[in-house]
């Protein structure tokens, strides 16, 4: 069975307009394969090419060159069935008629994808009820929170029975409450082996969610990981951070062997960087003897990563 | 510091992710129903179809209360009829009241349906113009459907405008031909909005220019179809664009139904603007198509938008 | 009283209160004006209506209307965006959220509207010009004007009865609950009473008091006195009248203004929002 989503050399060059004078690559030679039933994130910073990736998959966009399918589907020569496979869901406040009610959206919906109306309404019965919306179907959607609205988008994904969605950027916006259900709404998505392609911002819910990440920027791919072992770009070793560490103790513990860096974190921690087998256990040896009791280790987190990578931008774009 | 491996991974070959064996087996992965045969087909298209047009009544519902369509939108409109038929007293000509009253009143219906090419705008504004691309049926049934609110009240204001003020302005009415002129205002609005829908097309590419592109389409109309001069007071070449505009044929016969003229006048005059119409909801579909076509190519379909 | 310190060091005392809220607002104006063509629709409309009244004209034969046919055009384009324009100052900043920052900014706020009412009326008399082109262009008709002083001094004085009537708009629309209805309504009833083509005596006798408590007819019937050839009547009673009638639009305006600013203040609300 071809993988969910396949990519090959995929290239999108947007030629000279208006007041650009130079022709713009937003995505250079992407090379990705997402199988199915994963739920990939794809993270970046703003203008990086995640949205146009997303744009080429559900074939509202064309590639200038290279190759791109969507269960086995070409997204340029066999763009029907790529359109019958794939759903998108956007975060935010747009892409619902707002005057229609959460039954109608889906209705309506239903109707574009060409879904039999004995299936269609079968069928929003039982997404209503998944995504919690049952008791509120026959409101108009204008009277949602932004939540609920979410959770309607994610409906209107699944209302052809898509095995392909796309998320972009689905949590913006939300409460914590909100976005965490949304989550695990996405994560039930997997074990009926849907493939997501989820676009984000949030660290924290791509390392919840997602069994890979792929981070881009600047219209190339910089790596795709499991986000639990992304550390691991920037350092194969635990660090250790512990606080209050007077000076003395930051001194020793930077002439042990194997530490790398001691960096002053807050107003009195350390942050020890270690690069060789063991070196921890002697960090961790020497902290507890001085009678530090506040002490963590860990990899580098995926945030650490991404901001590594992607690099201080300062506030530009 | 270790570099991030690329996704070509050590063979070049993009890196492969493993499942857990548990998922494709219990999966029971069915492939997507395929796209329905015709009749199927057929069916959904009328469903969206369906569905635009409850956006549409919908949207109606919100714009006015049956009170502000009354003594907002419609007197309003009585005053433009009255506007242009006061015209004909000032040039003291009863023939030029009566002229410009029926006009005027029946060019309110193409005004009205020319708000399809700004209403239409609303999808880029909701942002579901992207989703209608990438839906299979695409986004032209849609729009045919959601702006049909404009129809309804548009024909409804001509309709009122001209039997209510002709009365009064002393316009002799032959019934019961002249009756013939509310089912052939009908299909002047139908005609008017297959091509308000075709310059909807193009609107959408610069959303900004819509409520002027509105406008200037059914003056436009208007000045060419016969509502304030008889078409042959313009130079031949610009009546002779007329002919396939909307109007134009609709209004000639609706003024030969009012003086009560031959049966087979208007039934021709009819059928002409049918098939103007149904011209102008072909290339509509086609501009639509390349619109989406288009927009794939320059990418100027935003996600969101 | 204002305090302005000079490039060379000198201090320049005005005797007026300096309303950089004034000026403000006019530049937002004309910022929006260069950015948006669909605040200009007023004058776009121009030549189709200066082409329609005209082709009325001559194909009645009657040439001896050719001022009225292309006065009322500029009427209908100046009265248009002071309603779709001027009018929607205040609410636009509503829905756009700059409502509430621009209430908390130092400078009165109805000033500020003043100084974009001021600026969308100066600019739509460009219809005027307009008007007279399309005649000449597209009819070869040129409307010459006898008595040019008293044209200026007409059209100056309505043009601020105007800026008058238009903050009174965007007050109003603010206030009301359906702002967009009243835009759509209000047009035609204007140009029909205001006399715009069709003078005021031609229409029917009961309208006439309501016709004369509103500036436009007025203003109208002595801009087109101004376009014949014989004396203009009454001229300066006229023009009184124009510009007191001018003068209560305005204040009544700038008090219902003033109002929904203090109401937003106390109830957190901005009129019908």
């Amino acid at each position: 069975m071809p993988p969910a989503v396949e990519i090959v050399g995929l290239t999108r060059v947007y030629p000279p307009a208006g007041k650009r004078a130079t022709a713009r690559t937003a995505l250079d030679g992407i090379d990705l394969v997402v199988e199915r039933g994963e739920v990939h994130g794809l993270l970046g910073p703003n203008g990086a090419g995640k949205t146009t990736l997303c744009k080429i998959l559900s074939t509202v966009l064309l590639p200038t060159a290279g190759v791109a399918r969507v269960d086995g589907y070409h997204v340029v020569k066999d763009t029907a069935q790529v359109r019958a496979r794939i759903g998108i869901v956007f975060g935010g406040e747009r892409g619902l008629y707002t005057r229609l009610t959460a039954r109608q959206n889906l209705g309506y919906w239903a109707a574009l994808y060409r879904v039999p109306r004995k299936i269609a309404t079968r069928r929003i019965v039982e997404l209503l009820d998944r995504v919690g919306l049952a008791d509120r179907a026959d409101e108009r959607v204008e009277t949602f929170s932004r939540g609920m609205k979410q959770r309607l988008h994610l409906a209107r994904g699944l209302v052809a029975d898509q095995r392909v969605l796309i998320l972009d950027e689905p949590t913006t916006g939300m409460d914590p409450v909100a976005a965490h259900d949304f989550r695990a709404l996405v994560r039930s998505m997997r074990a009926e082996s849907r493939t997501v392609l989820l676009t984000t911002h949030d660290m924290a819910e791509a390392e919840a969610i997602c069994d890979r990440v792929t981070m881009i920027d600047g219209g190339r791919l910089l790596g795709t990981e499991d986000p639990r072992t992304i550390g691991r770009w920037i350092s194969a070793y635990e660090r250790v951070e512990a606080r209050p560490v007077p000076g003395s103790l930051a001194a020793s513990l930077a002439a042990l062997n194997g530490v790398t860096e001691v960096e002053s974190i807050d107003d009195d921690g350390v942050r020890v960087h270690t690069a060789a087998e063991g070196a921890t256990q002697a960090v961790l040896r020497t902290l507890v003897d001085a009678g530090v009791t506040a002490i963590t280790t860990g990899r580098p987190s995926l945030e650490e990563v991404y901001l590594h990578v992607i690099g201080a931008r300062g506030l530009a774009v | 510091m270790t570099q991030p491996p690329s996704a070509a991974g050590q063979d070049g070959a993009p890196t492969r992710f493993a499942p857990p064996t548990q998922r494709d087996a219990e999966s029971g992965y069915a492939p997507t129903v395929e796209p329905p045969a015709t009749a199927g087909r057929v069916a959904a298209t009328f469903e969206a179809l369906r569905y635009a047009c409850l956006s549409a009544l919908a949207d109606l519902a919100v714009i006015y209360t049956w009170k502000t369509w009354t003594f907002g939108w419609l007197a309003r409109v009585l005053c433009q009829v009255a506007f242009f038929a006061l015209i004909g007293r000032l040039l003291q000509n009863p023939a030029t009241t009566d002229y410009l009253l029926i006009g005027s009143a029946v060019v309110i219906v193409t005004m009205e349906a020319a708000f399809v090419t700004a209403s239409s705008t609303w999808e880029r504004g909701a942002g579901t113009l992207p989703l209608l691309v990438a839906a299979p049926t695409g986004p032209f049934v849609v729009f045919v459907g959601r702006s049909i609110q404009w129809l309804i009240s548009g024909t409804a204001s001509a309709n009122i405008a001209l039997f209510v003020l002709a009365p009064i302005f002393g316009v002799p009415l032959a019934f019961p031909t002249a009756l013939a002129a509310i089912p052939l205002i009908v299909l002047i609005a139908l005609s008017s909005y297959c091509f308000a829908l075709l310059l909807a097309a193009f609107v959408l590419r610069v959303p900004t220019f819509r409520n002027i592109v509105g406008n200037i389409t059914w003056w436009t109309i208007g000045l060419l179809g016969g509502v304030q001069v008889p078409v042959t007071f313009w130079p031949g070449w610009v009546g002779a664009i007329g002919e396939v505009l909307p109007l134009r044929h609709g209004l000639a016969g609706v003024r030969v139904a009012i003086a009560g003229g031959p049966a087979a006048t208007i039934l021709r005059d009819a059928g002409l603007e049918i098939a103007v119409g149904a011209g102008w909801l072909v290339v509509a579909a086609l501009a639509f198509r390349r619109l989406a076509e288009g927009g794939r190519r320059t990418g100027s379909i935003e996600f969101g938008e | 009283m204002t305090s302005m310190d000079l490039r060379d060091g000198r201090t320049l005392r005005l005797p007026w209160p300096r309303h950089t809220g004034f000026v403000a607002g006019a530049r937002l104006q004309l910022a929006i004006f260069r950015r948006g063509w669909d605040s200009l629709l007023a004058l776009v409309t121009v030549p189709l209506f200066t082409i329609a009244f005209l082709a009325i004209t001559r194909h009645a034969g009657r040439t001896d209307l050719t001022a009225y046919a292309v006065l009322a055009p500029a009427v209908v384009a100046v009265i248009g965006m002071a309603i779709l324009t001027s009018g929607e100052v205040v609410t636009q900043d509503r829905s756009n959220g700059s409502l509430e920052l621009a209430l908390a900014a130092p400078s009165r706020f109805p000033i500020v509207v003043v100084g974009r009412v001021l600026v969308v009326t100066l600019v739509s008399l460009v219809a005027v010009v307009e008007a007279w082109l399309v005649a000449w262009i597209v009819f070869g008709v040129r409307v010459p004007v006898p008595h040019r002083t008293a044209f200026a001094g007409a059209l100056a004085v309505a043009t601020l009865a105007t800026v008058g009537t238009a903050l009174l708009m965007s007050s109003v629309f603010v206030a009301a609950r359906s702002a967009r209805t009243f835009q759509n309504t209000i047009s035609y009833p204007l140009y029909l009473l205001g006399g715009a083509f069709v003078p005021v005596p031609l229409l029917p006798g009961f309208l006439h008091p309501l016709c004369r408590a509103v500036y436009l007819s007025w203003a109208t019937d002595l801009l087109r006195d101004c376009l014949a050839t014989k004396p203009v009547p009454d001229f300066w009673p006229r023009l009184g009248a124009v510009a007191g009638l001018g003068a209560v639009g305005f204040a009544a305006g700038y008090a219902i203004l003033i109002r929904v600013v203090d109401r937003a203040r106390a109830t957190g609300r901005v009129g019908h929002e």
